[in-house]
């Protein structure tokens, strides 16, 4: 497909997504509905990876990007709270690793006991 | 001047420039705090406080870049596709992975906003700070949430999971690549997600798949668990 079409069809999915949300009430945000419904498009293969593959590779490989205008926001934040900072910033980065550990745990625990139980390796365990 | 300024052309301008300095400096100096976007927004808002142009003035141009927030999200269903065995594979841990992840953050908010005595009002805004911009935003909003410091607590959540996920799967041994993009993902949305697909398509996917599962148990988790305190 060439990429205007590519990505006609992209903004397609974010406007249903975003019609779902809106007008049909669906509560999730119009763009993770969007993503449930490229996933279903794939899965049927109505449409294939490769098709859309110009404009996807482009999104994915500079996702980083697209959140840098967001996070200029933190520019914008009242002192009551901006006179807080050094704590906040503490408690979000002290938050984010315990997550990431009990999240990591947890997932590991349970997929090592399933693989010992049915007696199957799966790529994880490297070194 | 201002005619410039306030064209979008000149914010836009500004985030291309910053990022690809970012990417410049990440690249050359091979430390992980030196996280491309954390590079681009200390830029950014350094260049609009000296020059003290204001951020509605770059948030002309900006937001022209944020709209594609929405395709890119979209898009991140061909990872998730091409994963999908996995995901069939270990549907299990995967699903109670997230659950107990996302529990974490928000247990992690209220104990301590209690324990500190922070007001309710920034509690709430805290609470959905690992799920994606777009979904806590929202969440934020319903509970009771000031929006605009929740989008700035999950930059920063987003921050430390894109710079330290590595260091903390090492030192944590979490060696499963499913587990490590499950965590990342769940921790830290779709900046987190930025680390993970340079780890691996696995732990890419994987991450990719967290955000939105730990958005949907956030949205549902969060209220009911402030109507039991």
């Amino acid at each position: 497909m060439r990429i205007p079409l590519q990505l006609a069809v992209i903004f397609a999915i974010c406007l249903a997504g975003e019609f779902l949300h809106r007008i049909v009430g669906v509560p999730l945000p119009g763009n993770i509905i969007g993503m449930v419904l490229l996933l279903i498009l794939l899965c049927t293969k109505v449409i294939k990876p490769e098709q859309i593959s110009g404009v996807s590779n482009f999104f994915l490989k500079h996702l980083a990007l697209f959140f840098l205008p967001p996070s200029i926001a933190i520019m914008a934040v009242g002192d009551d709270i901006l006179s807080k900072w050094p704590l906040l910033l503490f408690l979000c980065i002290a938050f984010t690793l315990v997550t990431i550990a009990m999240g990591g745990w947890t997932t590991q625990f349970l997929i090592r006991r399933q693989e010992r139980h049915s007696g199957k390796t799966s790529d994880g365990g490297d070194k | 001047m201002n005619a410039i300024i306030n064209s979008p052309l000149f914010g836009i301008f500004l985030t291309l420039v910053a990022f690809e300095t970012g990417v410049f400096i990440s690249k050359r100096f091979k430390y992980s705090f030196l996280n491309p976007l954390l590079i681009g927004n200390i830029l950014i808002v350094g260049f609009l406080l000296i020059t003290g142009i204001s951020l509605e003035s770059y948030n002309v141009g900006g937001d022209y870049i944020s709209v594609m927030l929405s395709p890119a999200t979209v898009v991140l269903a061909i990872p998730l596709y091409r994963q999908i065995s996995k995901l069939k594979q270990f549907w299990m841990p995967i699903l109670i992975g997230i659950f107990v992840g996302s529990l974490t953050s928000i247990a992690c908010v209220i104990l301590f906003s209690k324990l500190l005595g922070l007001s309710d009002t920034l509690m709430l805004s805290l609470l959905p700070k690992s799920v994606t911009i777009p979904m806590g935003s929202v969440i934020s909003a319903q509970i009771g949430g000031i929006p605009s410091v929740t989008i700035i607590a999950i930059t920063v959540t987003g921050i430390t999971g894109a710079v330290a996920a590595p260091a903390v799967c090492r030192f944590c041994r979490i060696k499963h690549k499913v587990a490590q993009g499950i965590a990342i993902g769940t921790a830290s949305h779709a900046l987190g997600t930025t680390r993970a697909m340079e780890m691996g398509e696995v732990q890419g996917a994987m991450s990719s798949l967290a955000i939105g599962i730990a958005g949907l148990f956030t949205a549902v988790v969060a209220p009911v668990l402030l109507k039991l305190l």
